[in-house]
């Protein structure tokens, strides 16, 4: 890492889940291992194999009041939340952003599906002269990022980044880079999903969704030698990316420190052990190295493990092949045990929990975890909450068709930026 | 000091043919890929017009995956993609396949595969609705499949910047090289042909119904397009250590967004200014070395004018005397394809002192005062060439090109 560059902290965050609207509720409720898995009741699930998502149960005008919603769909909807929550949150008011420009970098898998679904149907259905126009904007996959920015005057930097379930990570790490390139002083970064028929009933088809078995009730269970596959969720979740110096200059609260990222491909898209398990390795070794931090000071991992048969099992090896015997004694959580797997949003909602682990030092347990599949070398991968002294944290990403990424946090106090 | 980032490969499919010197010698010809719409039935819409690619036989391209296993978008990407790997020379003992990363851009990714979803939803065949949707369908898997295709296990990302996501793609790709992240990028676009892209446009009254004249007094609109295009681009010492042909720098790059409205630019241009003053910025180039511009120029009333304003509050008056041409007036508007397109067309501007014309320009413009390079090519000096590209969202990207002082 090169020393005279510019540093990276986290000055605010703004997140909706399906476990609560901030990240004190969010990390509230995983500790006290609530699942945000429910019946789905936002569209019909008739001949689909699972009913249950991490829906998030909301109404937008709790939030958005009276503005007009109409030109704005679900996702965008999620988005803008997190980001007005994230922008209350750092002290970024309408005035501030007036006088200086504020980015957004959004990760999300489909941007929005459903939209465009909805648009197609009623152009076949009435005719292509009736199709919405209204529609039809929100149809691009960086809509949610736009009418992100048009909503709370984010006149800065604007990229949507899609990578798979990895998209939010790997925005968070654009952002990193805009920033120490000296393109952006301060970035709004993370990821917004949303839950839909489409993208639901999409991996329905794939077999890659869990159902309760064995009389048991308990699914999704990251790790677990029974575990069968994962729930979907949705949210958005955004923090608030500044240049060190200006955020210390402007007083700002400063929550962590983003230190590294890393990002590697597995070219058999998650079917193959070998390259699968060598891509997270190799994600995580970056991450390390662009954090300057070696592996033996990383004090807990938030992982992308989700309950996908194949999926944890690369992760854990890769986890292990980096840090070797000690792997065992690492703290680890999967967060998805509760929240689901949110695609694009993922990264963020880890994120967003392990900068709350830092801040209470306590790291949530994996709800539902009783046996470990052989093999996995994360001895300390258990149902029960962790206290610790947590200073360093790596945060990983992992598609189910190839894409692998790491992100290294360490909390920081203003004085030590 | 900070290291140059150069061109060293070139692939695309477009409408007007496929592979760099075919597409080249037809865009300096004038041809026009622009006719009738064939791959869905328009009889229902009030316009009819399209730049498909006829004749793709995906198969040509595919050495590993099964081409009927990923989206038109993607196969058109690995064609693009697999001409750009050619070109540059690269081979397994070149260059580490963990260094080698792929960012591409997009606007719409697979929508066909939306299509398919819908027509099975449509006529009730319920147990086929969203079968192979997760694999064929998100707009990543482009990126993915150009990557699983060819071997490249380094960086791997989608942009989706609509219309300008070429431009943000080639940006992503300079910087991953300049910080190390890969010591080879492949940086492109691409986008299929769609009924929904081509619904949507219509719905908005943007598609013109006889041709496409950007620039032109009595220009009615765009023409949707399809393609794919893709560049190879690594750090100049590496370029040269390893015998490369260099076509040019990738001298800089910048972003802007209008944060005004989803689907109208800025009426003043603003974020269009900011964009191409942000490349100017970051590529150390002053508006007077730039030799070309490759313009956003749809051929709609209000971009064409609008992108006019932009230019003159950049460049002052030096405006009217820079070309600054449109290839979507011969290959149409191939979405998140086109920077892409594009920014292949200044690497070869450069290169070559030629610049392609502006087809169907039959009256100026008052409000589009610039020399369009009006139907027939031209062959110029070209220090210094600039890409511009703006989109729904309000994400506008210009990418600078330089000739390489090798």
């Amino acid at each position: 890492m090169n020393e005279a560059q510019r540093r990276v902290v986290v000055t605010g965050v703004g997140a909706i889940s399906p476990l609560g609207d901030s990240p004190a509720a969010i990390h509230e409720a995983l500790c006290e291992g609530r699942s945000g898995i429910r019946p789905i009741e936002l569209f019909k699930t008739d001949g689909l194999p699972t009913r249950e998502a991490g829906e998030i149960a909301w109404k937008p005008r709790d939030y958005l009041g009276n503005a007009n919603l109409r030109p704005v769909d679900r996702t965008g909807q999620l988005v803008i939340v997190a980001a007005q929550l994230a922008l209350e949150a750092s002290g970024w008011t309408a005035e501030l952003r007036g006088e200086h420009e504020v980015g957004l970098v959004l990760g999300t898998m489909f941007g929005s599906v459903h939209t465009i679904s909805a648009f197609d149907l009623r152009a076949l259905k009435a005719g292509p002269r009736y199709a919405k126009p209204l529609d039809f904007a929100n149809t691009v996959i960086n809509a949610a990022t736009g009418q992100t920015a048009i909503w709370h005057d984010l006149r800065g930097i604007n990229s949507t980044i899609t990578g798979g379930a990895t998209a939010g990570l790997q925005a968070l790490a654009y952002a990193v880079e805009m920033i120490r390139n000296g393109r952006a002083e301060v970035l709004l970064a993370g990821g917004g999903e949303e839950l839909c028929f489409e993208s639901f009933c999409g991996f329905s088809r794939t077999g890659m969704l869990c159902a309760p078995q064995d009389g048991t009730s308990e699914c999704p269970v990251p790790f677990d030698a029974r575990r069968n596959g994962f729930r979907l969720g949705e949210g958005s979740a955004l923090l608030v990316l500044e240049e060190a110096e200006s955020a210390r200059r402007r007083g700002a609260t400063i929550l962590a420190e983003i230190r590294g990222h890393g990002s590697a491909y597995d070219c058999s898209r998650g079917s193959d052990p070998q390259p699968a398990t060598a891509a997270v390795e190799r994600a995580i070794r970056q991450a390390l190295d662009d954090a300057g931090t070696a592996a033996d000071a990383v004090d807990a991992v938030s992982t992308a493990a989700n309950g996908s048969v194949r999926g944890d099992r690369h992760e854990a090896l890769g986890i292990g092949a980096v840090f070797g015997e000690r792997s065992g004694r690492l703290p680890v959580t999967a967060v998805k045990s509760m929240l689901g797997e949110a695609l694009g949003a993922s990264g963020a909602f880890q994120t967003v929990a392990m900068l709350e682990s830092m801040r209470s030092g306590v790291l949530p347990g994996i709800r539902g975890l009783e046996a470990l599949e052989d093999g996995i070398p994360l001895a300390l991968a258990a149902p029960q909450n962790r206290e610790a002294e947590l200073r360093c944290g790596l945060v990983n990403a992992l598609g189910h068709d190839g894409n692998a990424c790491a992100l290294v946090v360490e909390r920081r106090g203003e004085e030590e930026v | 000091m900070p290291q140059s980032i150069v061109v060293t490969g070139i692939g695309m499919v477009t409408p007007v043919g496929s592979g760099r010197r075919e597409v080249w010698e037809n865009l300096l010809a004038g041809e026009s890929g622009i006719r009738p719409v064939e791959s869905f039935d328009t009889s229902r819409y009030n316009v009819h017009l399209g730049a498909e690619i006829r004749d793709f036989r995906a198969a040509e391209h595919f050495e590993k995956l099964d081409p009927d296993s990923v989206g038109r978008a993607s196969q058109l990407a690995i064609a693009a993609a697999r001409q750009a790997v050619t070109d540059a020379g690269l081979t397994a003992e070149t260059v580490a396949a963990e260094r080698i990363g792929v960012a591409m851009g997009t606007t719409s990714g697979e929508p066909q595969e939306v299509e398919h979803f819908d027509d099975h939803l449509v006529a009730g065949e319920l147990d086929r609705v969203g079968a192979e949707f997760i694999s064929l369908y998100p707009c990543h898997v482009i990126a993915h499949h150009i990557a699983s295709e060819l071997g490249f296990a380094g960086l791997n990302i989608m942009i989706p910047a609509a219309c300008a996501a070429g431009n943000y793609a080639i940006g992503y790709a300079f910087d991953a090289l300049r910080a190390g992240r890969a010591d080879v990028m492949l940086a492109g676009g691409a986008d299929s042909f769609s009924r929904i892209t081509y619904t949507g446009f219509a719905c908005v009254g943007a598609i013109a119904p006889e041709r496409c004249q950007p620039f032109d007094r009595n220009r009615k609109g765009m023409i949707p397009g399809e393609g794919a295009a893709v560049l190879v681009v690594e750090r100049y010492e590496d370029a040269v250590a390893r015998g490369a042909r260099i076509y040019a720098e990738v001298a800089g790059y910048g972003l802007s967004c209008d944060a005004h409205h989803m689907t109208a630019a800025h009426p003043e241009g603003d974020g269009a200014a900011r964009a191409m003053l942000e490349a100017l910025r970051h590529g150390h180039v002053e508006p007077r070395e730039i030799s070309y511009i490759s313009a956003h120029g749809t051929g709609t009333p209000t971009n064409d004018s609008l992108e006019t304003k932009a230019v003159r509050r950049v460049f002052g008056e030096r405006a009217s005397s820079i070309p600054i041409s449109s290839v979507k007036s011969m290959i149409g508007h191939t979405m998140g394809a086109a920077s892409a397109i594009e920014g292949v067309v200044c690497t070869l501007a450069v290169a070559e002192d030629r610049v392609p014309p502006t087809i169907n320009f039959e009256e100026p413009d008052p409000e589009c005062d610039l020399d369009c390079v009006p139907n027939q090519s031209r062959e110029l000096p070209v220090e210094v060439a600039m890409s511009n590209a703006y989109a729904f969202g309000g994400n506008n990207a210009s990418v600078i090109f330089r000739k390489c002082a090798a």
